[in-house]
């Protein structure tokens, strides 16, 4: 009876290897629950989705795409935990990471020790993607720091006919902080005068105790940049204290129909993805892809995914079988996407730049007389360089 | 004048919060810190019901009611009267457990996305003006009515009314109110089904004024500091206790650094911990059993 059940798992044993090899396998450590999981989990969903749609095509070079998502709640803790049973357990040939900026040093340490390369796809790019970039970090997320306070304020400078007086508001975590202080400085730079700075500590039951300060500063304009729910509430306090001035703020992944339903006329939103308003082949192909998947996130929200599951497949099809994380890296140190009008053009890396090398943005409003979300500036671009 | 309002809008917010920890502490001596979960329960509820009686506004805010009352019976019925005469501390972790389990399946059936409830109830956040100076949103109004309706209530029921009495004598002795004839668990029922109720109206409102995600349930923890500065006994307490964490929060986000109002509810605290350990208006002996 022993030996019959040796035999059955000896023969088991080289059958189990084989799964692991004839496909491409890719970790995930993502945000899927915790307080941050309404920006990451719909991320990480669509580009689950996206990939399984490409493995019911036929996959890439014959061969399944495996995407094994490990929850790591935004914690640094669990995400260390993540990237070590990711990379010496599952043997995976990329680790995505779509979590708060808090789990990427963890995460780094352990991908440097594994030499495979490291891909925040639906987190915020951190400077070692920037040129000249670290050898293993590469980011294709939307929002990148400084250039979108360069983008917005550039915005703020070409609508504006009279004196600018600019109000500044964030929520009290790092990156944010970090972005407005640089948007202060360079709003001077431009000509236009910073007249109050408030920063909310995460979470704040009412808003209206910042939106005070800031209205009684009498700004004509406000830029923020921060997660959504601090950006639009302080708008949202900012107008019901009567508050007429103009405010441009991130448009992340609900940004669509956020306009939609703040319907106000004056509220900018600056992006680099395309909306649905758009209604572009691909579009149609995310809403098919989404509907089969049954993802329970509103089809606007996943771009960002179809942008990261995109991105994959065009490393992976520019890698030669049999996949190793040096032929990925190889792959990914001299990439072209083509993101079929999702984006104001291709994302570009390079061995120096692993962000993007040329960033397209554009702003919308909501029309109140058109009764729709309306486009106000077309892309626009800007080059990253070192 | 405007800050006036902010003062009273954010001490409604906290007080509402609070009264629930002070209702179950003071009756049953439990300090429940899954209060924070509950308060997103009540919230989710309004949204759930929002949806479900579309077009009738009034029929899913009664309904959303009662399944905060139901739930805080639930609670009580199907976890807590299992801890009756267990450590105090076996009491806590019990509701640290609850509020994780509350957590994760409210992410199951209801998602990640921000929820609207007022727009699900076909509402809109107006801004009404107090003169000339000063504005404050339907919700934030709602939100100082509630409190005030609360707390008038609450005192009148727990004053005049034999279960009201029956709740304050259990909380001075519930061997003596057992001895007496009252009923414990129904008594301990009853507290648990309004402070859930108080807190599901705070996260229902809150949720109406700003949206519903969640960062509720930390806001809930952050009522938590003016409890305890009032006196973790005494509902009085909590809402003094609200309104001087209120003033010094909105006082130092207007007068000298909005990062402070993270702190200043500990550091008020901090204080009262020093000088008076057992609150405003909480009882000593109380204090010293915990």
């Amino acid at each position: 009876m022993k030996k019959s059940l040796c035999a059955v798992l000896l023969a088991a044993l080289p059958a189990a290897a084989a799964w692991a090899e004839d496909r491409y396998v890719i970790g995930v450590s993502a945000a899927m629950t915790g307080p941050a999981a309404g920006t990451y989990a719909p991320t990480v969903e669509a580009m689950k989705a996206y990939l399984e749609h490409v493995n019911a095509k036929g996959g890439i070079h014959g061969r399944q795409v495996q995407v094994i998502v490990q929850d790591d709640g935004a914690e640094p803790s669990k995400a260390a935990a993540n990237a070590k049973k990711l990379l010496a357990q599952d043997k995976v040939l990329i680790l995505v990471n779509a979590s708060l900026s808090s789990t990427y040093a963890p995460i780094v340490a352990e991908v440097k020790r594994a030499g495979v390369p490291l891909y925040y796809g639906g987190s915020v790019c951190p400077k070692d993607t920037f040129p000249p970039a670290d050898p293993l970090q590469f980011c294709s997320t939307a929002f990148g720091a400084t250039l979108d306070s360069q983008a917005a304020l550039g915005f703020v400078q070409s609508q504006a006919k009279e004196p600018v007086r600019i109000g500044f508001a964030a929520m009290a975590i790092p990156i944010a902080r970090a972005e407005i202080d640089y948007a202060e400085g360079l709003a001077k730079t431009l000509g236009m005068t910073p007249v109050e700075k408030q920063i909310t500590p995460p979470p704040t039951p009412d808003y209206t105790p910042f939106a005070t300060k800031l209205k009684d500063a009498s700004p004509n304009w406000v830029f923020s940049w921060s997660p959504w729910v601090s950006q639009v509430r302080t708008f949202e306090a900012m107008r019901r204290l009567g508050w007429k001035g103009r405010y441009i703020t991130w448009a992340h992944l609900n940004a669509e129909d956020e306009l939609a339903r703040v319907r106000d006329g004056e509220f900018y939103v600056l992006g680099t993805n395309a909306f649905f308003e758009d209604n572009l082949p691909v579009q149609a192909e995310i809403r098919t892809v989404t509907h089969r998947a049954n993802l329970k996130y509103p089809v606007t929200y996943l771009t960002e995914g179809f942008i990261a599951g995109l991105v994959i497949e065009q490393v992976l099809k520019n890698t030669p079988w049999p996949p190793t994380p040096q032929k990925v890296l190889a792959a990914m140190n001299s990439l072209k996407v083509d993101l079929k009008g999702l984006r104001g053009g291709p994302l570009e890396w390079t061995r120096d730049n692993h962000f993007r090398t040329r960033q397209y943005y554009r702003v919308w409003r909501f029309d109140p007389a058109k009764n729709q979300v309306t486009r106000v500036q077309d892309w626009k671009a800007i080059d990253v360089k070192r | 004048m405007q800050l006036a309002v902010n003062i009273a809008v954010l001490a409604a917010i906290y007080a509402l919060i609070s009264c629930g920890y002070v209702l179950i502490y003071r009756v049953s001596r439990v300090l429940s810190l899954a209060h924070g979960e509950l308060m997103m329960l009540g919230a989710y509820g309004l949204y759930a019901t929002a949806s479900l009686f579309s077009g009738h506004p009034l029929a899913a805010i009664g309904a959303s009611a009662l399944l905060a009352l139901l739930s805080g019976i639930l609670v009580y019925s199907a976890l807590m009267w299992r801890m009756t005469g267990e450590s105090v501390l076996a009491a806590v972790l019990a509701t640290i457990a609850l509020g994780i389990l509350l957590r994760g399946g409210m992410i199951l059936a209801f998602g990640t996305q921000t929820q609207y409830p007022l727009q699900e109830l076909g509402w809109a956040n107006a801004s009404i003006a107090l003169g000339d100076s000063a504005r404050i949103s339907a919700a934030g109004l709602a939100l100082v009515g509630a409190t005030i309706a609360c707390y008038g209530g609450l005192f009148a029921f727990l004053r005049g009314t034999r279960w009201g009495l029956r709740m304050l004598a259990a909380g001075q002795s519930p061997l003596l109110a057992a001895q007496r004839g009252i009923d414990l668990h129904r008594t301990y029922a009853l507290v648990w089904a309004l402070a859930t109720f108080t807190g599901g109206l705070a996260g229902m409102l809150i949720a109406c004024d700003g949206g519903l995600e969640y960062t509720l349930v930390t806001i809930g923890l952050k009522a938590f500091p003016a409890a305890l500065v009032g006196g973790l006994d005494s509902l009085a307490g909590a809402l003094i206790g609200s309104l001087i964490v209120s003033v010094a929060e909105v006082l130092l986000i207007h007068y000298v650094d909005p990062l402070l109002s993270e702190v200043v509810p500990f550091f008020v605290l901090l204080a009262m911990l020093i000088v008076r350990p057992w609150g405003l208006l909480g009882t000593r002996e109380e204090l010293d059993r915990v």
